[in-house]
């Protein structure tokens, strides 16, 4: 660290106080206003909920009005623990998917003649610069019952029934795994990228199988990256509200549904921000601990 | 101003009404509406009268455009809610201005009998007016249908809610908008219940009605059937008389022979209206005033209905349209049809919370 | 040369990956030839949709606010989220740190909307105190998204910064190079693909966005979600898949272009080495 130390205490401070400054007043302050109204108490008003200061009163001090009952309608109603479980379950599989689909790709693109990479990388995330709208709708017209795909297997005679393929879990797995795909693909292959190949090689000319050389090589190595990868993926995926709502699966709740309709048609925006807080804390906590155990691993070796 | 008044006659005449205005206000309007919900030439005249520059926002639904004014500063100074329950609330809630009606002078071309109707959202009419309005109703493909139920009873609930007709339509498709404050109404007034209740054994009675058809219900969404119908994926949906209606025109545009139809059905159904309202934090009210008293002529709103296919609440207006239009029986409902709509005011919250956590059993079948 | 010696196996995988990616692109630009509004029911061939397109104010000008808005969003998200990484990763503790860390994958975690809304009410508090931000419009879209497209960058860079060899960048301070000539010559470099792979994340994020930034714009400021959204309800005609195909197609070839410009550079400089 004797070279660290030399970093100046400006550029450190730099370093750690534009991103922290800019969480501090773009996102921490927000996320305070968000918890303050899941205390509150809806109100017909603007904004739709009762001040957490209560000066009307009078006196030195205001009045402190917390609400503990959006917390409690939680609990007192199975809708929002099937909910959260439903999204934690589609959330989970999707991201396993996303592992199994994109890792052999990643591979493949660190693999490729470098100045192929960043082209396929380009082309890997091209896709998503039209509109979601316009992919969803793609879906649909490959998977309907009358659509492409069916009428394909049809057409060759693999299937003399149509599949039902949309508005169900199948559809939304697509949706999810679709729109989700770069955010795996792009940090694997930026941890994979930076394996040395020429280990592989050196395993392989001692004789190890490919197999064994990945198990013991490449996998550990690109562990950050699949980590990385599952983050991006399963965090913002269970909180998911426009792809099951656009491509079916009425059948399944998710958390996202349920803050969707806390906040638009009760118009409940306590509620609803109760529920996005407790999401929060479901998923946070976990997340903490793994990296507070992760830094402390690190700190030892 | 003294300028102003040395200036020639003719324009002072031209400067007219807004002169005095024009100081206080930038000449510019900021208008917040439902996407292609206007006649592609309003704005342009709009402009060329008055010289206000107008900047057009669309959006998708009454929900973000809701946010927003709650969440105050919108920074709009037109914006065009639901009546019910949206405008309702947004009214109690005081996000909206009183329309300074000595400057409409246009007020009185409305149809008096609509603007009562409205009165339940915005008693004595003060803080809007209509800008567009229309049914729900039954929307059907209507050779998928009677292939299935010869003599179908298109023209009543019955052909939906009635399960041995819903179970011969669920290979087609069966499809309900995604609200429940629009297809619970119609429940409650189907079983002759008050569509305006808000029992909750009433609500219980109308979820079990709609649970025993649900097996039968390909979908909830109130957008994907419009496309859904017009591409014959799916027979009869519950839904909004516009959509139905542009679901009409595009299956006869892509001219692949299916035959969609509309009807209001004889139990009567939902009325609602699209209001056009000025929100308390507006920055240009005088020039919203002014877009308010223009789109109340008679000419501009017929082009506007003419163009949309809604109804408008300017009776004069009538002589600016195509007959498609003016003489749909389907946008223009006769009188005894008319008698039978009902308009629901916003319920109380605890309602409306055990409504949508009914939705969501009937939604989930579960 | 080291052969690239990609498996059988891998190569199946990117063909089908990559099959997967662009199925429903081929869809989108089949039906912006469709001769009838309807986006998913084909009535022959036409390229009327591209002639309209071209007379959309509307949505040409959309197109380009979100696009300077994604690819600001995107510098300002990497610069940001570098400097986040690089704290967590190199600073070892300091005052802040679990707040940096907790407040990384929140942002993650926080749906859309619930976002979008706190946002938006601190802005409309923000300009009642301080008067700031005057109008909502670009600027506001461009915060909101940088505030959540950065915690994605962060958490990319970081997976690459953890597990950086540092003995390259101690070889360097150790002859005599300032930190910054250390930054830009040694790590930078060996940080670049998680760079890229993060400032392409923050691109998408931003260009496809519809909720947050609904919720952070103001007037006259729609971006191209927005407008496309809002034709749901009278339907989105092929026009906008016409738009898709112009910037997928425009791009591809760019990008293919790029390549072979690249791949000529190489055998003329006779350097096959990767």
């Amino acid at each position: 660290m004797a070279g660290l130390a030399r970093v100046g205490l400006t550029g450190r401070r730099l370093v750690i106080g534009v991103p922290l400054i800019w969480l501090c007043v773009f996102f921490i302050l927000p996320f305070l206003i968000v918890l303050k109204i899941s205390f509150a108490t809806q109100m017909i008003a603007i904004p739709p909920f009762s001040p957490l200061l209560d000066w009307s009163a009078g006196g030195w001090l205001p009045g402190v009005h917390i609400d503990w009952t959006n917390y409690q309608y939680m609990f007192s109603d199975s809708l929002y623990i099937v909910a959260y479980f439903n999204s934690v379950r589609i959330a989970f599989f999707a991201t396993c998917i996303c592992i199994l689909l994109a890792y052999p790709m990643a591979y493949g693109v660190a693999r490729s003649p470098e100045r192929w990479r960043n082209i396929l990388l380009l082309l890997i995330v091209l896709p998503f610069w039209t509109s979601l709208l316009l992919r969803v709708y793609a879906w649909i017209g490959l998977l309907k019952t009358n659509g492409v795909i069916n009428n394909f297997l049809l057409s060759i005679g693999i299937i003399s029934e149509p599949f039902q393929m949309m508005n169900n879990s199948f559809s939304v797995y697509v949706g999810i795994v679709y729109s989700y795909l770069p955010f795996m693909l792009l940090p694997l292959y930026a941890a994979l990228s930076r394996l040395d190949f020429t280990l592989l090689e050196a395993a392989s000319d001692l004789g190890a199988s490919r197999t064994r050389a990945f198990l013991t090589i490449t996998l550990p190595l690109s562990l950050p990256g699949v980590v990385a990868g599952a983050m991006l993926v399963f965090i913002p995926a269970v909180g998911e509200f426009v792809i099951p709502s656009l491509l079916g699966g009425t059948g399944v709740t998710m958390i996202g549904r349920v803050i969707w309709d806390e906040f638009f048609s009760n118009q409940a925006w306590p509620v609803a921000s109760a529920v996005a807080v407790t999401l929060m804390m479901f998923l946070v906590v976990p997340i903490m601990l793994y990296q507070h155990f992760q830094t402390r691993a690190e700190g030892r070796a | 101003m003294n300028w102003k008044i040395g200036t020639g006659f003719a324009a002072l005449a031209m400067v007219g009404m807004f002169a005095a205005t024009a100081q206080a206000e930038d000449k510019v309007l900021n208008i917040y509406n439902w996407s292609d919900y206007i006649a592609e030439d309003t704005v342009a005249k709009f402009e060329a009268e008055t010289g206000i520059k107008v900047r057009y926002d669309v959006y998708d639904g009454n929900e973000t455009m809701e946010a927003k004014l709650m969440a105050g500063n919108s920074g709009y100074d037109i914006v065009v809610p639901t009546a019910f329950p949206f405008l309702d609330r947004e009214i109690k809630a005081g996000v909206f201005q009183k329309l300074d009606k000595s400057k409409i002078p246009n007020l009185k071309n409305l149809d008096p009998e609509l603007m009562k109707r409205v009165s339940a959202a915005d008693p004595g009419n003060e803080h809007a007016v209509i800008w567009m309005w229309g049914t729900t109703g039954i929307g059907y493909n209507a050779d998928a249908v009677a292939k299935r139920i010869p003599d179908a009873p298109t023209n009543s609930y019955d052909l939906v809610f009635k399960p041995e007709n819903a179970a011969k339509l669920k290979d087609c498709g069966i499809t309900f908008l995604d609200s429940p404050t629009d297809i619970m109404p119609i429940v409650l007034n189907y079983l002759g219940l008050d569509p305006l209740s808000s029992d909750p054994a009433d609500l219980k009675k109308a979820e079990v009605l709609m649970m025993s058809i649900r097996p039968y219900v390909k979908y909830f969404n109130s957008s994907q059937y419009i496309n859904d119908l017009a591409n014959g994926d799916v027979c009869v949906s519950v839904g909004w008389s516009g959509d139905v209606f542009q679901a009409q025109a595009r299956a006869s545009e892509a001219a692949n022979g299916v035959n969609i139809q509309y009807s209001i059905p004889k139990e009567g159904t939902m009325i609602w209206f699209d209001n056009v309202a000025i929100p308390k934090d507006a920055p240009h009210p005088e020039n919203a005033t002014k877009w308010i008293n223009f789109i109340l002529k008679p000419e501009i709103a017929g082009a506007n209905s003419d163009y949309v296919a809604y109804a408008n609440p300017v009776p004069a207006s009538k002589e600016f349209m195509s007959e498609e239009v003016k003489d749909n029986p389907e946008i223009y409902p006769s009188e005894e049809v008319m008698a039978k709509l009902f308009a629901v005011p916003t319920k109380e919250a605890s309602y409306t919370r055990l409504e949508t956590r009914a939705w969501t059993t009937i939604r989930t079948g579960q | 040369m080291r052969k690239t010696g990609l498996s059988p196996f891998i190569l199946a995988c990117m063909v089908f990956g990559f099959t997967f990616l662009y199925a429903p692109i081929i869809m989108l630009i089949i039906f912006s030839f469709n001769a009838s509004r309807l986006v998913t029911v084909w009535a022959g061939f036409s390229t009327k949709w591209y002639g309209e397109l071209m007379h959309d104010e509307q949505i040409l000008g959309a197109a380009y606010l979100s696009f300077q808005i994604a690819t600001i969003n995107a510098f300002l998200s990497v610069i940001i989220g570098t400097m986040a990484a690089f704290a967590l990763v190199r600073f070892g503790r300091f005052y802040g740190r679990s707040l940096m860390i907790q407040s990384i994958s929140s942002r993650l975690v926080l749906p859309d909307v619930i976002l979008g809304l706190s946002i938006l009410l601190l802005f409309v508090s923000l300009q009642g105190l301080i008067g700031w931000p005057e109008r909502r419009g670009m600027m506001t879209i461009i915060i909101a998204h940088v505030t959540f497209s950065s915690a994605y960058v962060a958490i990319v860079v970081q997976s690459r910064l953890a597990g950086l060899d540092r003995s390259f960048e101690e070889a360097a301070f150790d002859l005599g190079a300032g930190p910054f000539t250390v930054f830009r010559t040694v790590t930078l470099p060996m940080i670049a693909p998680s760079l890229i792979a993060g400032w392409l994340l923050a691109f998408i994020l931003s260009f496809d966005d519809l909720v947050i930034a609904s919720f952070a714009s103001g007037p006259s400021a729609t971006t191209l979600p927005m407008v496309i959204f809002s034709k749901v309800r009278l339907g989105i005609n092929p026009e906008v898949n016409a738009l898709a195909t112009i910037i997928v197609v425009a791009v591809a070839i760019g990008v293919v272009l790029a390549g072979s410009l690249l791949q000529r550079q190489a055998a003329t400089r006779g350097d096959g080495k990767p």
